[in-house]
């Protein structure tokens, strides 16, 4: 078991009700340390998150990737509100344990949809003992997607394996009317399936079994 | 982890769309409706806004209020104050506030021409 890097983005938001403000944006039931996930109108990915309260402030911990986009997203929403988005990327390196690595120094430990997260300032310098090759492998064990492999722009969350981090009874968010739908119909289009290889078009190539998305109707 | 609030990271700067003098209307029904919420009362206003959130993105709020901190623009329409936050103008300017009398679904209604679409319940657009 291991520690694997998570190529993060950190934007911190400071202001008031910033959960309320989440939580009308994602698919999770944000109150608290959770992950969640952000949607278009149509319900595609933007970004899955993590939610850790920072004090009053609040850390929203994405993928490197989608950091521009999610923080437009967000930006945008703001109207009026007494809210500002800070990048503190640069400052804090953030790991996913797998098993039981020791607490980094310093380290804002949360329990994440990935694993157990690790957010180390980066003065320490704190290194990962797993190539991503073994996540990978851990990933496909586990069902368990990741960013630019099944979690991507082109998906929506039921179907790459976030069903769990969508809340069957929370109100209203953007992309909830597509999500409901699928789920009240039982249709969700594609899923997520490991196989064993060869497998036609895996989104995560492993030595035996990969992970690919599949339609189901 | 290290926050930076104590240091010098720098906040992402947020794009905050151009204020826009807002032109509002409300129909008979919905200006009948407010001279029965209102009575003769008219120390108070009504407040349109918008929150974010909802299925399409945004949300409409209406509110009876006496005063606000938020800034607005002050409109009189029918003979009512009514204020719209400053901040979501380019979101609010041109809409039609109608009144829709059912028992299911019922009560004020936003037509907004600035809305690409709107959600089933009509309470959110994008």
């Amino acid at each position: 078991m291991g520690l694997v890097r998570h190529e993060a983005s950190i934007l911190l938001l400071q202001g008031k009700g910033l959960l309320a403000f989440l939580d009308g944006l994602s698919t999770n039931h944000v109150d608290g340390p959770c992950t969640t996930v952000f949607t278009t109108r149509a319900a595609k990915i933007i970004d899955v998150c993590d939610i850790v309260p920072v004090g009053e402030h609040v850390a929203i911990v994405g993928h490197a990737m989608n950091k521009n986009v999610l923080a437009a997203h967000l930006a945008e929403r703001i109207l009026g509100q007494s809210i500002t988005i800070t990048d503190i990327s640069d400052l804090n390196d953030v790991f996913i344990d797998v098993g039981d690595s020791e607490i980094p120094p310093d380290a804002t430990v949360h329990d994440s949809f990935f694993g157990k997260m690790f957010i180390v300032p980066i003065k320490h310098n704190w290194q990962a003992t797993w190539a991503m090759e073994q996540w990978n492998e851990h990933r496909i064990t586990n069902l368990i997607p990741y960013h630019g492999h099944e979690i991507t722009d082109s998906h929506h969350p039921l179907a790459c394996g976030l069903e769990p981090l969508v809340h069957p009874q929370k109100g209203c968010y953007v992309g909830q009317e597509v999500l409901t739908r699928m789920r009240s119909r039982g249709k969700q289009g594609h899923q997520l399936v490991v196989r064993p290889n060869p497998v036609e078009k895996p989104t995560t190539q492993g030595k035996e079994r990969s992970l690919c998305i599949v339609r189901t109707q | 982890m290290d926050c930076g609030t104590c240091e010098s990271a720098t906040p992402l700067e947020v794009h905050r769309p151009d204020e826009v003098d807002v032109e509002l209307t409300l129909t008979e029904k919905a200006t009948t409706m407010l001279e029965d919420a209102f009575g003769d009362d008219r120390s108070h206003a009504l407040l349109v806004g918008v929150l974010s959130g909802g299925c399409s993105g945004y949300m409409y709020d209406l509110q009876i209020v006496e005063s606000t901190d938020t800034p607005c623009q002050e409109l009189n329409i029918n003979g009512f104050r009514v204020l719209v936050p400053s901040a979501s103008s380019h979101l609010l300017n041109g809409i039609e506030i109608d009144y829709v009398d059912r028992l299911m679904g019922g009560g004020f209604k936003i037509n907004n021409p600035n809305a690409s679409s709107s959600c089933g319940c009509g309470e959110s657009f994008s």
